[in-house]
């Protein structure tokens, strides 16, 4: 599982009345930022869009046109139950960026509220961070696996594999944010000044430590496409016929050779993707750092 | 104006002229070479005839499954490798010797006296006797060995002895598919069955012998010097490799590791049949059929009127061109052509006809606002199928959600008939003698089958058909009409392609071949 190195929070320095946005702003602002948040926007609006783009369903099969290479008729060509390829490459964004949007966010919030149990007391940190342990020790995919094999394949599975490989990494993350913020100046003032301990939190500490973990929103949804193309591939994702790019991929590479069209509108979707979330979050980092 | 070449061309300096003459005169000489090396296999081998030797590696999709050893499944190759039969096939259900050398029936067909090959051991060396012939056919019919052919074994009430190699068999009613036990039923050791279940100890008298079974890795057999077949097998060793992704599997064949397998999907042929260096052999004569099963105890599967509209909705050419990659043969009855139950109307009884389908589906009434569960086991052939079949039933108004299950959970599904309402799945047995199907294979089986179908016309039609000696002439083939007729007529399992096994060997590979039950004969099996 990625997660980042430790990043350096900023001090609230006295009259430097900074704003929060700048960092972000500025990220977006360089090359690789641009690009980044190009290739996500693009991938992105494709999939939001695949009905206005694409005249076919993509579940609809045909017999007449089996493993097709581009033609008017279907720009990327059919795959091998005659169904169009476009149509299939766009619905299935649709289909990644719906389980990935719903499952990050759930798994980054389980994360930080888990974080933030842990720092009320020490007994609790520990609880927390043996069950963090224990869910690292298993790799994604057998973690797939293993949660599929009671729930069975699907969207609901995936979901829930993808948000609870999360939860640990935004743990720990804001973990480490809250134990470096807890000791600060403004911090310590605070609890003199008898601020209670849940209001220290989520007031003070909790938005100090906000910039790790957007970043690391951005590196996890770069695995989550991984993760939910993995699933799909190995057949224990979303069900067929739904498109997914994981799924095209995995029904594509018998056919290589035979039919390379068949696996390449997929693939550059899921290298844009992964490129696009990629420099987005290298960028954000930069910055953050600086 | 300058010309703006993007790299400045090579010149042809003689160094480089020189290193291309000796590249290309190293090509040419290993062309040379392999060309002679070639007409020297040839020479050879049509000079000495087979050679002993060699390790033939033989690519699988599924592991071997030892709890399931007496049952057919799609993974019941290694069967005739380790162990024999009493009798095998020929291609036109004619039964020759194996270790029974030969049979007399009894003209009441209540009994049949075997004699038995004196010659052969088992691969621990112990001899073989009538007394493992008894004990085979008791052994397949305990339940817990969920034998499909059961059911004829149990129809066996007495064995007399007439020394260690003669046997009388002595039956309770005459049974029209006896010689189809004998075919599918394996010899094994009385004394290590126990271990063979477990996979630990396979101790047989086929040619080769058990080595080791590593789970999802594949089997490891080694050559039984003691064979009772003179010279045979040609083969050193054999090893049945695992590779459950399709493409896994085609790499391993056109990489050379694997040489052998029955495992390639028809439509995943198109990327052999280009390459060089592979023979593929199609066996037409039925080797399987793939089929849409219902769940008669859950609405509205249990209406006959559901079920028909069902078999009206599929397009059938579709499945054998697109799932089957063509190999095999579109069919509303199980049979093969090769069957004596085979006709061409049965095989046409139900076309792809969505109108008539749609208008069965409103004339019944039967309400289709219900979204049903299609089962379908994990392999990419069966999801294929699903997805044709979930999608010519979307066209009449019939919604369905594809259930996925792994191949072995799925084969526990069937023999313990819990599956959704709706599956699609392979079966075999309709290569054989027609009452087999009927009284063994798990979704036809007529006293319990996966889709919990009874009828009483459907036992005595069975029954009628099992209870006989004879298996062909015009009142067998009458009695199988019967069969087929109700089959077709109340639809709990609705064939849709006679599928064909497709044989891909590498070239140099002769020799190999499938016995009426799948098993994989290599006795004659040679590399050259």
């Amino acid at each position: 599982m990625t997660t980042l190195s430790f990043v350096r929070a900023r001090k609230p320095g006295p009259g430097a009345a900074r704003n929060p946005h700048q960092p972000y702003r500025k990220a977006l602002a360089t090359t690789r930022g641009r690009i980044g948040l190009a290739l996500a926007l693009l991938v992105t609006l494709a999939g939001l869009l695949a009905p206005l783009l694409s005249s076919h369903v993509p579940t609809a099969q045909s017999g007449e046109a089996l493993l097709a290479p581009g033609s008017p008729g279907h720009l990327l060509g059919t795959d091998d139950l005659g169904r169009d390829l476009l149509s299939r490459v766009l619905y299935g964004i649709r289909t990644d960026l719906e389980v990935i949007a719903l499952a990050v966010p759930l798994g980054a919030l389980l994360g930080c509220a888990f974080a933030l149990l842990a720092a009320v007391h020490p007994v609790l940190d520990t609880v927390v961070q043996r069950v963090f342990d224990l869910v690292l020790a298993f790799p994604g995919l057998i973690l797939a696996l293993a949660i599929t094999a009671v729930l069975g394949p699907g969207r609901l599975p995936v979901v829930v594999v993808i948000a609870l490989a999360e939860i640990p990494v935004f743990g720990r993350q804001l973990r480490a944010g809250i134990l470096v913020q807890r000791e600060r100046e403004y911090a310590v003032a605070a609890r003199v000044g008898g601020t209670g301990r849940a209001r220290l939190l989520l007031r003070h500490i909790l938005p100090n430590c906000a910039d790790p973990l957007v970043v690391q929103l951005a590196v996890s949804l770069t695995v989550a496409v991984f993760l939910e193309g993995a699933m799909s591939f190995l057949g224990v994702g979303i069900r067929p016929p739904e498109p997914t790019l994981g799924n095209m991929l995995s029904q594509a590479l018998p056919y290589l050779a035979q039919a390379p069209h068949f696996a390449a509108g997929p693939l550059l979707v899921v290298t844009l993707l992964v490129l696009g979330f990629s420099l987005l979050s290298e960028a954000l980092n930069r910055e953050i750092r600086r | 104006m300058p010309s703006s070449s993007a790299l400045p061309l090579d010149p042809l300096t003689r160094r480089t002229a020189l290193r291309a003459a000796g590249a290309g005169a190293l090509l040419l000489g290993t062309g040379g070479g392999l060309a002679g090396c070639r007409s020297a296999v040839n020479a050879e081998e049509g000079s000495a005839g087979p050679k002993r030797g060699g390790t033939l590696t033989i690519a699988i999709n599924q592991d071997f499954t030892p709890a399931l050893l007496f049952t057919q499944t799609g993974q019941s190759l290694q069967n005739r490798l380790i162990y024999n039969t009493l009798i095998r096939y020929d291609d036109d259900l004619e039964p020759q010797p194996e270790l029974a050398t030969s049979w007399e029936y009894a003209p009441d067909g209540k009994s049949i006296t075997l004699k038995l090959r004196d010659d052969v051991t088992y691969h621990d060396g112990r001899k073989f006797t009538a007394d493992d012939v008894v004990f085979a056919v008791e052994n397949l019919r305990k339940p817990e060995r969920s034998a499909q052919l059961a059911a004829t074994a149990k129809a066996v009430t007495g064995f007399e002895k007439r020394g260690d190699h003669e046997l009388v068999v002595k039956l309770a009613h005459p049974v029209s598919n006896l010689f189809d036990l004998f075919e599918f039923m394996i010899i094994t050791d009385r004394h290590s069955v126990e271990d063979a279940v477990k996979g630990k100890k396979l101790n047989g008298t086929g040619p080769f012998r058990f080595k080791r079974w590593r789970p999802g890795t594949g089997l490891s057999l080694a050559r039984n010097e003691k064979y009772w077949k003179p010279d045979r097998p040609y083969l050193d060793a054999v090893e049945l490799r695992v590779y459950t992704q399709p493409d896994a599997l085609l790499s391993a064949l056109r990489s050379g590791q694997a040489q052998l397998s029955y495992h390639v999907s028809g439509k995943h042929l198109a990327t052999l049949k280009s390459s060089s260096g592979f023979t593929i052999k199609q066996y037409d004569t039925g080797n399987g059929a793939v089929y849409v099963g219902a769940t008669l105890d859950e609405a509205p599967a249990d209406s006959k009127a559901f079920r028909q509209a069902i078999a009206w909705a599929v397009d059938r050419d579709r499945v054998v061109d697109q799932a089957l990659g063509g190999y095999g043969l579109a069919s509303a009855a199980p049979w093969p052509k090769s069957s004596p139950a085979y006709s061409e109307a049965n095989r046409t009884h139900y076309t792809h006809d969505p109108g008539k389908a749609r208008e069965l589906l409103k004339s019944s009434g039967v309400p289709t606002s219900r979204t049903l569960p299609l089962g379908h086991p994990t392999t990419p052939l069966h999801t294929a199928i699903a997805e044709i079949v979930q999608y010519d039933l979307q066209q009449i108004g019939i919604k369905t959600e594809l259930q996925p299950f792994d191949p072995a959970s799925f084969q526990k599904k069937l023999i313990s008939g819990t599956m959704p309402t709706l599956w699609v799945n392979g079966h075999g047995f309709a290569q054989v003698q027609p009452a087999t199907l009927a009284v063994s294979a798990y979704p036809f089986n007529e006293a319990r089958n996966t889709s919990h179908f009874r009828s009483a016309e459907y036992t005595e039609a069975v029954q009628d058909a099992w209870r006989q000696k004879d298996a062909d002439g015009a009142k067998a083939h009458a009695r199988y009409q019967k069969i087929s007729d109700l089959l077709l007529d109340e639809a709990f399992i609705i064939d849709l392609a006679v599928q064909d096994s497709v044989q891909v060997a590498a070239e140099k590979l002769r020799g190999p071949a499938l016995t009426k039950f799948s098993y994989l004969n290599l006795d004659d099996a040679h590399l050259v």
